[in-house]
């Protein structure tokens, strides 16, 4: 059950985020430093993700790279993103390569 | 966001075309215009959907709790933050407020939109408040800044968004279903990761947002052992403070009008 309010507060938060700026509740400006920080957020949260649940093995929950097929999977994904800017191509070859890397061991 | 439409369904064309002849089809043209500007973006969002909708089930929500999470929450990178906060037994308030944080951006996106939607009836301002993703407001934007002011533009939004949202649910709902079908041997839970790479990288071009990128991802490490998963929130807290001290050192002319914190 607290599961259904988890899923119902973020909803309304982010909601609210999206809506406030229309309604005539918000100030006309905000600060500078907060419009440049709200900048920064998706950068460090998605980082924040991504290098832990590379870095670090499910089964020992240390930070692990020897032997860590995630490590060249990821390096392949952030080459192919940088010079395709595209998802799908990006997932589609990360994917790959760890494939083939498990199929080889 | 920019992603060019290389063919466009004949279809499709014939319709706007017999549209466009009609007389008082201003509305009609700027929505069928938003969903045809949004069907290049289905190549991204269709995916993604899959990929939350079997994560969802697999970090132990119930099919129904990822249905309408899709719903309820419609922000790609937010539920899977949401479901991955969850399967390891973080503390509601944390999980409430490190979603909730990640989304915070969309303040951004509703203020750059309300020079062109504020004039809107309230009814008007909720729904497309509602549809505003990184996507739709990508796509909008770009048209809204490119033409000039039409009295229908905001039907664009509404078109985008709109089928956005549906195929969000859709790609959701296939995800589950397809979900037990996948064997774990094909790591799929991999594709988050993934996922987050090919969004961030594109916006890695300025020195700041590389600053961010590495802080927050070494502060992530650092701080594994924060009960309750509270390194989420000190790395992003520590990515955003390390960017903003380095737009500060960077350019010294605007340094009357930015703080570092």
């Amino acid at each position: 059950m607290s599961v259904w309010i988890a899923i119902i507060c973020t909803g309304c938060l982010t909601f609210a985020t999206r809506f406030l700026a229309l309604s005539s509740l918000m100030p006309d400006k905000l600060p500078d430093w907060l419009r440049l920080a709200m900048r920064f957020v998706p950068v460090s949260v998605l980082s924040a993700m991504i290098l832990p649940s590379i870095l670090i093995s499910n089964e020992t929950g240390a930070i692990h790279f020897q032997d860590n097929m995630r490590i060249i999977a990821a390096l392949a994904a952030i080459v192919v993103a940088y010079y395709t800017r595209s998802t799908v191509i990006t997932i589609i070859s990360g994917l790959s390569v760890i494939w083939l890397l498990t199929f080889w061991q | 966001m920019k992603i060019k439409l290389k063919y466009q369904p004949r279809v499709l064309k014939n319709t706007i075309m017999l549209i466009n002849s009609s007389q008082n089809s201003s509305a009609i043209r700027e929505f069928l215009t938003g969903i045809k500007d949004g069907i290049p973006l289905q190549i991204g969002v269709i995916p993604f959907g899959i990929v939350f909708g079997i994560i969802g089930v697999d970090a132990g929500l119930t099919s129904l709790q990822t249905f309408f999470m899709s719903s309820i929450l419609f922000g790609g990178a937010s539920q899977i933050i949401f479901t991955q906060l969850f399967s390891t037994g973080t503390p509601f308030a944390i999980l409430v407020s490190t979603v909730s944080a990640v989304n915070l951006r969309h303040l951004l996106y509703g203020m750059v939109m309300s020079e062109y939607l504020r004039h809107l009836p309230l009814g008007w301002r909720i729904s497309l408040g509602y549809l505003l993703t990184d996507e739709a407001f990508a796509m909008s934007h770009l048209r809204f800044s490119k033409q000039p002011f039409s009295e229908y533009q905001h039907y664009h939004l509404l078109g985008g968004g709109l089928l956005l949202w549906f195929s969000w649910q859709f790609s959701t709902a296939i995800g589950i279903l397809a979900g037990p079908t996948i064997p774990d041997s094909f790591q799929l839970e991999f594709a988050v990761p993934l996922t987050f790479i090919a969004v961030i990288i594109p916006s890695l071009t300025q020195f700041p947002y590389i600053i961010a990128a590495i802080c927050a991802g070494l502060t992530a490490l650092i701080f594994q052992f924060l009960p309750f998963n509270l390194w989420l929130l000190v790395a992003a807290f520590c990515g955003v403070g390390s960017a903003m001290i380095s737009t500060y050192f960077m350019k010294p002319e605007n340094s009357q009008k930015q703080e570092p914190q």
